[in-house]
């Protein structure tokens, strides 16, 4: 089975290291979201970079909506592809929802797993008055769906012509293989629906493996109040705050994103 | 978040943009505006001065900065540039814009910049949000279809199942009824031989009775001629030994007492020949009456009593008073009497015979005739009531007997619907007991 997962969830291996560091990417996109961040290790460490089933070039027929209704099923993928390469002493660096998929991964087989670096991670996206400020109302993410069906109207007529093998115009093709963070529409939304309407606020108590916390400054999507939160509840965790702004210090500030996380692998553990 | 911030990086717009009827902005990575058209301005309510330097989330409803972090931006650091989005902007005072956007990022004195050109869209978002409420639909439909699909498929899937299940039975129901059509062509093989030999025996018997009833017929009448010539014979000899046809010597009475005594003998024997011939000819009759069990063995007693003395036996009878049976007096009479005289014949002097009664059961009185005697060995037990048998030949000589007494007995024991039976112990002793029903 070991080669269905690699093909299932487009497992590309790199870098000339032993250690494995595992890229997992957040919702919207896919593994290419890496490639400013995860170059910079490939000497020291084996690199494992992957798109989840659903996700950039996955195999969609292995698409499985039940599985994947919660991020359980995501984490799933990351131990699929950890058992499938036999990799041990993982470094999981994980974006946005991709950092709750690696903290449940790591609580369940945590002797797979050497550190965690979680980037803008948020346990819980709507808040939970009176004690907990996520950043967002339902009604928000209502809105982000709705934001989404309409461009996947657009993005479905302009795939249309490539998903039928429109032979009349092959400049499609060389376009679509360009066109990264394209995904299904129906599996988009929901993992949109899995991401921002979970909650998973408990399973950062029982992190036992040592934690990166990267907060950027102002992001929209995960605020401060939820970097400082997960920097509370997990055991053992390290907080910075990024001089970087929004949601995605890999792709806008790569240079301190390579740093921070280099400084905090080079930190003797515990 | 600071509402504004120094546009470190602002740069000024060529003023041709000012006059596009299109909305252009343009953002660096972190986010901060770095210049804006007025024809943006104006659909935001804003002065073009207060654009620059904002963050350009504040320009967004919540879904729209959402997006803008998990889609456009990537999208555009990735690949270039993106097309044809659509996004909801947010107006100063608070309304929503939807403007369609395509943005393009540039490199600017080595720092990056995501040019964005955008128009409002009024009319189309119309069309849109019909289009995808229509596209809800249909897929609402479809997955209800598909859904009811699979029921149907789950339904007929069952219905092969049943259909194959009851095809299995039906196979062995056929199995089954074979087995049982050739069970029952043997079973009616089987009966039309039973029945043959039913046939068969039936025929047998009516043959056998036929020669039995014969049998019976020819000894009565045989009986009947050699009484006559007897009685003859016994008349002739008294009438010579009293006198009439002159003097008799001594040795000539001698020789008629020998004639008389064998002639009695053959007399007797005929005698049970002819009622054993009776009984089974079927002719003979039975008169029921209520009898007193005591009434007849006080009325055979006495008539033994002779031979009992002459054998010195001692006789005892215990029956109680007020036992009755139905039967015909004088067989049940001549029952005992026969039972009486085997046992003084079978018994050594100084031995007892003992007659008791007693009601078995509500239906059934037993009188019984218990001797001290020679006995009977179990293996004959079963065949004394045979005719013609005597135990031991050697008693023949001096207990003379036709050897049809008890079976001629028994007969009569069940014409009454009673019975006769014995039991007996070499040595010790026999027990006949006459079986009789109640009154």
């Amino acid at each position: 089975m070991p080669l269905d997962v690699l093909a299932r969830n487009n497992v590309k291996v790199a870098g000339s290291g032993k250690q494995p560091m595992l890229f997992a990417h957040g919702f919207g996109c896919d593994q290419n979201m890496w490639r400013f961040v995860a170059p910079a290790f490939a000497d020291d460490y084996k690199l494992v970079l992957f798109d989840y089933v659903g996700s950039g070039k996955s195999e969609l027929s292995a698409y499985d909506a039940t599985r994947y209704a919660s991020l359980e099923g995501y984490a799933r993928d990351v131990l699929d592809i950890i058992h499938a390469l036999d990799l041990r002493d993982v470094v999981f660096v994980g974006h946005s929802v991709s950092a709750m998929v690696g903290v449940i991964a790591a609580n369940r087989e945590p002797d797979r797993f050497a550190r965690l670096v979680l980037i803008g991670p948020s346990p819980r996206y709507i808040n939970d008055p009176p004690n907990y400020v996520g950043g967002f109302e339902r009604s928000d993410i209502e809105g982000l769906l709705e934001t989404m069906d309409k461009n996947y109207i657009g993005w479905a007529n302009y795939l249309a012509p490539a998903i039928m093998k429109n032979a009349d115009r092959p400049e499609l093709g060389a376009e679509l293989t360009e066109s990264f963070c394209s995904t299904d529409p129906v599996i988009a939304r929901r993992f949109a629906e899995a991401t921002f309407f979970s909650d998973n606020r408990t399973d950062l108590q029982h992190v036992r493996v040592p934690t990166l916390v990267l907060q950027c400054s102002e992001d929209i999507i995960a605020p401060n109040t939820v970097g400082e939160y997960v920097h509370r509840e997990t055991p053992g965790s390290t907080l910075r705050v990024m001089r970087a702004t929004g949601h995605c210090p890999h792709m806008s500030a790569p240079e301190e994103t390579v740093s921070l996380i280099r400084e905090f692998l080079e930190s003797p553990v515990g | 978040m600071a509402e504004t911030r120094a546009p470190v990086h602002a740069f000024e717009l060529d003023a041709t943009l000012d006059a596009l009827p299109c909305g252009f902005f343009s953002f660096d990575d972190d986010g901060t505006v770095a210049a804006a058209n007025s024809t943006l301005a104006a659909m935001l309510g804003y002065d073009r001065a207060e654009l620059v330097g904002r963050q350009v989330e504040t320009l967004l409803t919540v879904a729209g900065k959402i997006f803008l972090q998990t889609h456009l931006y990537p999208m555009v650091r990735l690949h270039g540039k993106a097309e044809e989005l659509f996004l909801l902007m947010r107006r100063r005072d608070g309304g929503d814009v939807g403007v369609l956007l395509n943005a393009v990022r540039r490199e600017r004195d080595g720092r990056g910049f995501i040019d964005c050109a955008l128009m409002e869209v009024r009319e189309r978002r119309k069309y849109e949000d019909a289009l995808l409420r229509a596209r809800q639909a249909a897929d609402a439909a479809n997955a209800a279809l598909e859904e009811r699909t699979r029921a149907l498929e789950a339904a007929n899937e069952r219905l092969e199942e049943q259909a194959i299940e009851l095809e299995l039975q039906q196979h062995q129901l056929q199995e089954q009824t074979a087995e049982l059509e050739a069970q029952s062509e043997e079973l009616h093989a089987i009966n039309d031989e039973l029945l043959e030999r039913s046939e068969e025996l039936e025929r047998a018997k009516n043959v056998a009775e036929e020669a039995n009833r014969a049998k019976s017929q020819f000894l009565a009448v045989m009986s009947h001629e050699l009484r006559t010539p007897l009685n003859a014979i016994g008349g002739y000899a008294q009438l010579i030994d009293m006198g009439v046809h002159g003097p008799v010597t001594d040795g000539q009475r001698g020789a008629l007492e020998r004639i008389s005594r064998a002639q009695r003998h053959l007399l007797r024997l005929i005698n049970d020949v002819l009622n054993l011939a009776r009984i089974e000819a079927g002719r003979l009759e039975f008169t029921f009456e209520d009898v007193e069990v005591n009434d007849l063995v006080n009325s055979v007693m006495p008539m033994i009593e002779p031979q009992m003395a002459a054998a010195r036996l001692r006789s005892i009878a215990a029956v109680p008073a007020g036992l009755t049976v139905r039967a015909d007096r004088e067989k049940v009479q001549q029952i005992l009497i026969n039972l009486l005289t085997n046992a003084v014949k079978f018994t050594p002097a100084g031995g007892t015979i003992r007659v008791t009664a007693d009601s078995v059961d509500q239906h059934h009185v037993l009188v019984s005739v218990i001797d001290t005697g020679i006995g009977i060995p179990g293996d004959k037990l079963a065949s004394v009531f045979e005719p013609f048998i005597q135990v031991d030949a050697s008693h023949t000589r001096q207990t003379e007997g036709s050897g049809l007494g008890l079976a001629i007995s028994r007969d009569l024991a069940r014409g009454m619907g009673g019975d006769l039976r014995a039991q007996s112990e070499p040595g010790a002793g026999s027990t006949f007991s006459l079986l009789l029903p109640r009154a």
